[in-house]
């Protein structure tokens, strides 16, 4: 299996747009390190092309981005990608799902009888944005919040950390930036409260599952 | 919590109040459920719908956390 990194960033709503825009920057680190990418973009990320490419290229790394249940995993306006039926594919690999719930079943199917990871969210994946901000994600601060100490597990594994070590500079990176929201709460800044139990649903609800010691 | 649980009139008045002083511009995103702005969240926690029980549910859980002693060992032991 070669140093391949599989991303799929559906564009098709707020959320999607974020994800993929945050998305984007590590793809950049990525091309810093020896990884080779395929990314599937908008309407390219389909269940045909992501189960074509793992079957031909067999990729170690996986980035999914979109929405998620607690079975399923969407590419482009709610195809869905992964399900129970599919799971195999990503057997023996290093899953990253930013998509709601996908920790909470799916995520245990995957990494049946195998040693591969799963890193995923128990709970909705959410974050706030704003809405002045939302032609120009990556320059909403706000959502910056979020979705960085995100960015951090796929960078991290792109750095050679494990699975497990990765999870835990993404919840220090989340804990980090809880501090800097309850120092706003401390200047009277409106919405740092709602902020910040938004990041800490995401901090608990955030799982490694498998075998945390794999490795990019 | 699910669909089915009802909530307290003083639960509801909380998390409404918390939703009510979050900017205007803001929005939050819930997964597939949607984006949302702050006075269509107050309308879901109204409601008890799905995407009002999920944000009575981050508040309630967000509150454990902090009468526990959760968050701030979370936060030390993170720092």
């Amino acid at each position: 299996m070669d140093n391949l990194l599989l991303v799929t960033r559906p564009k098709y709503d707020d959320g999607t747009e974020y994800l993929s825009a945050y998305a984007l920057e590590v793809l950049k680190e990525a091309k810093k390190s020896n990884a080779s990418v395929k990314d599937f973009e908008g309407k390219e990320a389909n269940k045909e092309n992501v189960e074509k490419y793992l079957k031909s290229k067999n990729p170690k790394l996986i980035f999914l981005n979109g929405h998620g249940s607690e079975c399923e995993i969407y590419g482009h306006k709610e195809e869905v990608i992964f399900s129970l039926d599919n799971v195999n594919l990503l057997k023996n690999k290093i899953t990253y799902a930013r998509a709601c719930f996908s920790a909470s079943i799916l995520g245990h199917e995957i990494v049946k009888n195998n040693s591969g990871c799963f890193i995923g969210y128990i709970y909705p994946f959410s974050f706030w944005m704003d809405g002045k901000r939302s032609a120009t994600p990556l320059k909403d601060k706000i959502a910056g919040m979020f979705l960085n100490p995100s960015n951090e597990i796929v960078v991290s594994l792109l750095n050679g950390e494990t699975a497990k070590k990765a999870n835990e500079i993404s919840k220090k990176m989340m804990a980090a930036n809880m501090r800097k929201i309850l120092s706003m709460e401390q200047k009277n800044e409106p919405g740092a409260t709602g902020m910040l139990q938004i990041l800490w649903d995401n901090y608990e609800g955030q799982v490694v599952l498998g075998n945390e010691e794999m490795c990019f | 919590m699910n669909e089915k649980e009802s909530i307290s009139e003083d639960i509801k008045e909380l998390v409404i109040a918390r939703l009510d002083i979050m900017p205007s511009t803001y929005k939050l995103s819930i997964g597939s459920e949607g984006t949302f702005t702050r006075k269509q969240l107050i309308e879901h926690v109204i409601a008890e719908d799905k995407i009002g029980n999920q944000i009575t549910r981050m508040q309630l859980n967000f509150i454990k956390a902090l009468t526990t002693g959760k968050l701030i060992e979370t936060l030390n032991k993170n720092g």
